[in-house]
Parts: structure tokens; C-alpha cells; sequence
């Protein structure tokens, strides 16, 4: 408790100081031109852990952040029926496909597949936490490259949704949201992924957070996929 | 792992700093009642979700801001297979046409569902 109080403090000092290494121009180049996407196609997650439930927690709040960022999303359940009826019952399928089936069957100018590599939860008497280790790819689908990409390590408190402070709509999600502890977590760690994303037309932020700094970590937790 | 997770905390306490995008889009709960629908599939849930979705649409008219995308369709989608055709028919061309770029996905949408375009 005593470390995390430090690391706080330590953060704000940090955050305060500006000592960040990487614009978010110098890091992702590909979505400050025509090659940025207006529109992206959110593929169902691929779930490579044995929590089958985790799959469901973020396709129902990956739609929320991508859009808040300024890009055009498809309603990820649609998606998922047009898939079964195309006979992909797993996204895992289609990973490796030209994308340009994409543009061509959806109109969209990327696609987005995000792949949850852990989703471990930890009971304690009186705190739990999950484990959560996630992956995204946006490829341009025109040329098929990789014009965005993020993956991340983290463990998220369970119980007070201690971390649901940084943002304070996420606060009033949590509250609202009784259902589970889940939906408000996997909506947070969405989140997260896309602060890092250069933001798109439909932002107010469009084309003017290129100076934005980003600490280098996040290219670097990226460039651990391949 | 570690050194991630830390960078992480770092990385999102100063972008949280930094000025709050905005795009105008209330959201409601979308997605708890969205969960929920897909946890318990059932008459209920169903129409929980639908009216989180017409909510989110009237929220935006009253503050005049843009419909977030893919609300109309996901509206149309569900209220094409209660049997409401011509309400669902609508609702999908309002999503094309706030989003023109969603013409070729709402154009599958029309086919799979079978409606007339």
C-alpha cells in the first residue's frame, strides 16, 4: 500500500515535470495522413485465456473508447452475427487474412483486433484484483500495415475500483454499472488502450494531438507482439 | 511485467492531465445493459437495452450532439428482429446517413436482416 501511495506521488511528480520521450506524431507517423482511418472495424475479441467470460467484457466496452477518440465503430455484437453466418465462430480465423476483405465486405478503411492474452482473477479476503494482459493491431486496409498498436501488462484492483479515479466518467460508470465488477474494469483498460491512439475525425482533437506526449513504454509494450 | 505495469500507472496519470477529448457522445450504460443482455439473453434484457439505446439517441437531441456511431444500427438491428420493420428501416438509414461511411455495412445489415432498401 505504503509502495503504491509512493508510486502515485512519484507519477504526479513525473507528470508534472513533462518527462515523457515520445510525441504521438514521432510514434504512430501512418495516422497523421491519409493513411489514418475514419472508420474501423472492431474484430470480436480473441480470447487466448481459459476465462471464456472475458470476451464478453470487452467487446461490450471497446465501442465507447474507440469512438470517444473520433473514429467510426461497428456495433461489435453485429459484427460478430455477420461473422457467424460467414462461418468465422472465431476471430482467430480471420487474423491473418489480406484486409482488403474488409474494406470490400464492410466499407471500412481499418480494422482493430484486440487479443486478450491474461485475464487472471485473484480472490483475497479483503481485496481481489485480475490480472489483465491485452493486445491491439489496427492495419490499414488499404495496404494491410500496421498503423497503430498497443499491448499492456496490468493488474487492476477488484475491490474498491481503486484506479477508477484517473478518469472521472469512469467513476460514474462504475457506480452505474451494478451488474458486475467486470464491465467497469474491461471499460478502463479500453480505455487506457486508446489514450495512447492518435484521435480521429470526429474528435475536437483531430490532427491536434500530434505534439501530445506518450511515454515511449507504450511503443515499446507494442512492439512485444510480433 | 513489472516495469510495465508501472509505466503504465505513469503514462496514464500524465495523459489523464492532459485536456479531455471530446467528440460530444453521451453513452449512457450502454454497455451494463448491453452485458447484461448478453449474459441473460431473455425478453427482459432485451428491452432493458433497446431502451438504453433510445435513451442515448434522445440525450443527444436534447443536447444536439451527435448520435455515437453505431447507436441507430444497433437499434434498427434489434428492432428488425422484434418484427418493427419500418421503425428499424429508419433508424438504419439515419445511422447511414450521420455516418456516410457506414453505407456498405448497413447495406449488409438490410440483406441479412431482409429488409427492403
Amino acid at each position: 500500500m505504503k509502495n503504491l501511495t509512493l508510486i502515485f506521488a512519484a507519477s504526479l511528480f513525473l507528470a508534472s515535470c513533462g518527462t515523457t520521450t515520445q510525441t504521438k506524431f514521432d510514434a504512430y507517423p501512418a495516422m497523421y495522413d491519409d493513411r489514418q482511418p475514419l472508420s474501423v472495424l472492431v474484430i470480436p475479441a480473441i480470447n487466448k485465456t481459459t476465462a471464456a467470460d472475458a470476451t464478453d467484457y470487452f467487446n461490450v466496452t471497446i465501442t465507447e473508447p474507440l469512438s470517444n477518440t473520433g473514429y467510426y465503430t461497428m456495433p461489435v455484437e453485429i459484427v460478430k452475427d455477420i461473422f457467424l453466418k460467414e462461418g468465422v465462430v472465431d476471430s482467430a480465423m480471420i487474423k491473418g487474412m489480406p484486409t482488403s476483405i474488409f474494406r470490400k465486405n464492410f466499407g471500412v478503411d481499418a480494422v482493430l483486433f484486440v487479443t486478450i492474452n491474461a485475464w487472471d482473477k485473484n480472490y483475497a479476503v479483503i481485496a481481489g484484483n485480475v490480472t489483465v494482459s491485452m493486445e491491439y493491431v489496427m492495419l490499414s486496409t488499404d495496404s494491410n500495415e500496421i498503423i497503430w498498436q498497443y499491448s499492456a501488462t496490468q493488474v487492476v484492483d477488484t475491490t474498491a475500483q481503486s484506479s477508477g479515479f484517473i478518469i472521472a466518467d469512469l467513476i460514474s460508470t462504475a457506480l452505474t454499472t451494478a451488474t458486475t465488477d467486470y464491465v467497469p474494469i474491461a471499460k478502463q483498460v479500453n480505455y487506457q488502450a486508446f489514450a495512447g491512439l492518435p484521435h480521429g475525425k470526429y474528435s475536437t482533437l483531430y490532427r491536434a494531438d500530434g505534439e501530445q506526449e506518450i511515454l515511449v513504454s507504450l511503443k515499446d509494450a507494442a512492439t512485444d507482439i510480433e | 511485467m513489472k516495469n510495465h505495469s508501472i509505466l503504465l500507472i505513469l503514462t496514464i496519470i500524465f495523459l489523464a492531465g492532459c485536456a479531455t477529448p471530446n467528440t460530444g457522445y453521451y453513452w449512457e450504460n450502454y454497455s451494463g445493459t448491453l452485458y447484461n443482455f448478453k449474459k441473460n439473453p431473455n425478453e427482459k434484457t432485451r428491452a432493458r437495452h433497446i431502451k438504453e439505446l433510445e435513451t442515448i439517441i434522445a440525450k443527444a437531441g436534447q443536447k444536439g450532439s451527435r448520435v455515437p456511431p453505431g447507436v441507430h444500427a444497433e437499434l434498427g438491428y434489434m428492432l428488425a428482429q422484434n418484427g418493427e420493420k419500418s421503425t428499424a428501416a429508419s433508424h438504419l438509414q439515419k445511422e447511414a446517413d450521420i455516418y456516410p461511411e457506414s453505407k456498405t455495412f448497413i447495406e449488409r445489415i438490410y440483406l441479412m436482416l431482409g429488409l427492403e432498401e
